[in-house]
């Protein structure tokens, strides 16, 4: 199936990434900031498809077309609905304020923005370990979720070790020289390039089906639940309200996500990525549910997890063999982007907020370890690719619900001057381990009252902020001004 | 208007898009209306209407509660790159 078209498509692809990265790593300045910030200077467009790129992961394109495949046109509104807007928003809400704070303080990290609010340690520490543990099983799972799409496109010529190696080979050689500059770059062009192939390949497909009105009638005829929300299970109102909270307000606590709006050059740059990231987001999206939708008359009978094969069967089924190729280059893009973003964003923690813990060191030796980290992190994850561990693949199960009941904290320490570190400390433990004792199937399902357990988690989260702080004493007048200070000069 | 009642305005703007998206009062027109003007999906086409929506609340979110920082506050930022808006 791979032509010779195919493989100089490919060859170019990784070429253009290799480039980037050694000319990235030739301008950029060996200090801390540089490496892991960009210098702070990224206009809209780098942060806008930083954001995007990094917020894109194989299950767009995979897992999502798979649930569309098998719940229909409402698998659209269910996964991304609230997000398209929620998502943007909380860039203003959290990545504003945060922003302020990051260029006053120079703060980098979320360790760094709530444990300077909290004046706290314990606080900083809870958000390095947290993050590093919802990040690390998350990446794992992408680099399978790569490495397997990569192997099946190539119809096993490349085995799965091999595919897994070569998506974190690559992604190392453009973010180990440049960082997040490296990164912010090859966003630029991976998601391009995503964004684009992805919408030839809708109308390829659409083509090869008949045209868009002709599947749409034949969905119409055949298959009339794909139409209406109400008819499938999975799409029950009381999960869909759930899912409200699970991926579309997590997205704002990621690491790579919340690192790169600190690193952004002013708020105007800010304003203008969340004013039009709606668009990006319901674009993407809107590829793959019509793919998935449109395989279930065209690939009938998929049942389980063959659904989330549906985009590849499309284009073997349906396309020529450039076609595959050009979508194997989606999944790629989509799955490396979120990768390499993940890798620096777990390597940054450690660096610059564990690090200095044991060691001192200079701006510059921080480049140095965090390249050391950032290799130490990939031969980590590949290794924990390989094996699969099953604790590893249950924690990234609900990485997202964990990443959510941490907002609560970020939301009350930017916005209630009252929240004070006993509070947020509480409210960072307690839901994650209520939230481990509901995945895990320790505590009977009835206790969440039928939502997913993220719901109870995230309310639980927010009622301990409140109560714990309010019966413990509140910041000291100077802990207050460095924050609330700095708001009541902007926000007026 | 000072910051405080624009920002109240914010969340109700904020609690209505929760309440369009959790819309299940509107999901029977899936099947009364199940191909809007003819070919699109109501399911599918009300989220690229949404789509279009947010960018519109994004905007008057930007202009009703999302304030540059003055002058006084860029000048104490550790990187005075960001006082270019």
């Amino acid at each position: 199936m791979i032509n010779v078209i195919g493989i100089g498509l490919l060859a170019i692809y990784f070429l253009i990434l290799v480039a980037i990265g050694v000319y990235g790593g030739w301008i950029a300045r060996k200090t801390r900031e540089d490496y892991f910030m960009a210098g702070r200077g990224l206009g809209s467009i780098a942060v806008f498809m930083a954001l995007f790129a990094s917020n894109i992961t194989a299950f767009t394109i995979i897992g999502h077309a798979g649930f569309a495949y098998e719940a229909g046109y409402g698998a659209y509104g269910y996964v991304i609905g609230w997000s398209i807007f929620i998502t943007p928003f909380t860039y203003y809400l959290v990545g504003y304020r945060s922003w302020l704070l990051g260029k006053r303080y120079g703060f980098a990290t979320q360790p760094q923005v709530f444990g300077g609010i909290f004046n706290s340690r314990l606080i900083s520490l809870l958000f390095l370990v947290l993050l590093i543990y919802y990040t690390l099983p998350y990446l794992v799972v992408s680099i399978i979720g790569g490495g397997l799409a990569f192997t099946t496109v190539t119809e096993g010529l490349v085995p799965y070790w091999l595919s897994a190696l070569v998506i974190i080979a690559i992604s190392l050689i453009y973010t180990l020289p440049a960082g997040l500059r490296g990164t912010v770059w090859t966003d630029i062009f991976q998601g391009s390039l995503f964004l684009i192939v992805a919408v030839l390949l809708l109308s390829a497909v659409a083509r090869a089906l008949g045209g868009f009105s002709e599947i749409t009638d034949e969905i119409v005829r055949d298959n009339p639940a794909m139409l209406e929300r109400g008819l499938s299970e999975q799409l029950a109102p009381i999960n869909w309200f759930s899912y409200s909270f699970i991926n579309s307000i997590a997205v704002i606590v990621f690491p790579q996500i919340y690192t790169r709006i600190l690193a952004t050059r002013s708020s105007g740059n800010l304003k203008q990525v969340s004013m039009y990231y709606p668009l990006a987001l319901a674009a993407i999206f809107g590829v793959s549910t019509l793919m998935g939708v449109w395989g279930s008359v065209a690939v009938p009978g998929l049942e389980g997890q063959e659904a989330d094969n549906i985009v590849p069967l499309l284009i073997h089924q349906f396309l020529s063999p450039t076609w595959m190729i050009l979508g194997l280059v989606v999944v790629l893009a989509i799955v490396k982007s979120s990768i390499d973003s993940q890798l620096l964003a777990v390597t940054h923690l450690v660096t610059v907020d564990f690090l200095p813990n044991i060691k001192r060191i200079t701006s510059g030796q921080a480049v140095f370890w965090g390249r050391v980290i950032l290799v130490f992190f990939a031969v980590l994850a590949f290794y924990i690719a390989l094996i699969q561990p099953g604790a590893i693949l249950s924690i990234a199960g609900f990485a997202f619900s964990g990443f959510s009941v941490m907002l609560p904290v970020m939301i009350g320490a930017l916005y209630w001057s009252r929240a004070n570190k006993y509070g947020a400390a509480a409210a960072l433990i307690i839901p994650a381990i209520m939230l481990h004792l509901w995945y895990l199937e320790v505590l009977p399902q009835w206790t969440t009252f039928g939502f997913m357990p993220v719901f109870p988690s995230f309310v639980l989260a927010v009622l301990i902020l409140i109560v714990v702080s309010l019966l413990t004493p509140p910041p000291s007048p100077e802990q207050r001004e460095k924050t609330f200070g700095l708001f009541e000069r902007v926000f007026k | 208007m000072n910051f405080k009642v624009r920002f109240m305005l914010v969340c109700v703007i904020v609690l209505i898009m929760f309440i369009l998206h959790n819309s299940f009062f509107l999901w029977d027109l899936d099947s009364r209306i199940p191909l809007l003007f003819g070919f699109m999906p109501f399911a599918y086409s009300y989220y690229a209407g949404y789509a279009v929506l947010s960018v519109l609340v994004m905007k008057a979110i930007i202009s009703l509660a999302w304030p540059d920082p003055p002058k006084e506050v860029t000048d104490q930022f550790t990187d005075k790159e960001s006082s270019k808006h």
